[in-house]
């Protein structure tokens, strides 16, 4: 998809728009979040990873991600 | 009793009680409570990491996940997609490919969407996941999952977290005549006789979250779920007396001991 270049690039994480650093990797991001990767799971886009195992993958402006974890629940 | 497994999943259970971790006020009395039920599949739910203040809330630790199927589900889903999505999470966050598929657009009652359910059946299904779908107690609907190729089919006994019992059990009679896979009947038991009565009516087993960690005693509710089930289940390999519109005695009619009734001529 093309950007009017005027805008900033955004990721949105957990549905929120998350400014997009140049070269940011998945795992950065988690290390930015301050996420423990072995307790989560994580999609980009319609690729899905477990946290612990998310590889160097460089983000892009408009991937769409989603971390999540394992709670009580019937 | 002899040994009474069920198979699901191509695995082999001897507990017919299924319980969710839902609810409970701590870990210590989760724990606690689902070792008194017996359970050998556990419930839990797949959530977004909170960014702000993100932590571990602990529960796999809390749990030994060798001794117990993990079952995770799509709890929150509205649609299909969103079902899909979910599960896939829940495969990767778990390294496990059960999922209880819940797809449920209703939010007051909790009621859940048959057309979306099946969609996304079909899909997990075709993608290796050992599927057991929620929904209301249709019999053609039971039907058209197996053919998707469903492990297992959970009709509700009434709304998620009502304890109202079971509402329904002529539906859930048509769900379970034919079925080729367990019937589980999962959300709204409040008490282990509702549990008792769905394993009497014929259900392979049952899933139960809030009447056990809603009860004063969590632990203690777990163990009389245990035993609810176990009661149901006997009963049903028992098989039960025909139903009468008028009384029969129990006691032989032959030889009663009567005195003199002024109103019958002798």
């Amino acid at each position: 998809m093309t950007r009017p270049a005027t805008l900033p690039a955004t990721l949105t994480v957990n549905g929120e728009a998350r400014p997009l650093t140049p070269g940011l990797t998945l795992h950065a991001l988690l290390r930015d979040l301050n996420v423990n990767p072995a307790r989560v799971a994580v999609a980009v886009n319609d690729d899905f990873y477990p946290g612990a195992r998310a590889p160097q993958r460089t983000l892009e402006a408009g991937d769409v991600i989603e971390i999540v974890r394992i709670i009580g629940g019937g | 009793m002899a040994s009474d497994a069920f198979t699901l999943g191509g695995k082999v259970f001897t507990s017919r009680l299924m319980t969710g971790t839902g609810k409970f006020t701590d870990f210590g009395v989760m724990r606690e409570a689902l070792a008194a039920s017996g359970s050998q599949i556990v419930t839990v739910a797949i959530r977004r990491v909170e960014l702000k203040a993100p932590g571990h809330d602990g529960l796999l630790d809390a749990l030994d996940w060798d001794a117990v199927q993990l079952l995770p589900n799509t709890a929150g889903c509205r649609t299909a997609d969103e079902a899909l999505r979910v599960a896939r999470l829940a495969r990767v966050a778990t390294g496990v490919n059960w999922i209880k598929l819940e797809v449920i657009p209703d939010a007051r009652y909790l009621l859940p969407d048959p057309v979306g359910t099946l969609r996304a059946a079909e899909a997990l299904a075709a993608d290796g996941f050992t599927v057991l779908p929620y929904v209301q107690a249709d019999a053609v609907l039971a039907r058209a999952l197996e053919d998707a190729g469903c492990a297992a089919v959970m009709p509700l006994a009434s709304p998620i977290g009502s304890g109202r019992g079971l509402r329904s059990p002529e539906l859930l009679r048509t769900v379970l005549d034919g079925a080729r896979v367990p019937i589980i009947v999962d959300a709204g038991l409040g008490v282990p006789s509702d549990a008792a009565q769905a394993l009497e009516l014929g259900a392979d087993a049952v899933l139960v979250n809030t009447a056990i960690a809603e009860a004063r005693d969590p632990v203690g509710m777990a163990h009389a779920f245990a035993l609810g089930v176990q009661a149901g289940r006997a009963a049903f390999l028992a098989g039960r007396m025909p139903e009468r519109t008028h009384a029969s005695p129990s006691s032989p009619l032959g030889g009663v001991v009567r005195l003199p009734d002024p109103e019958v001529p002798v």
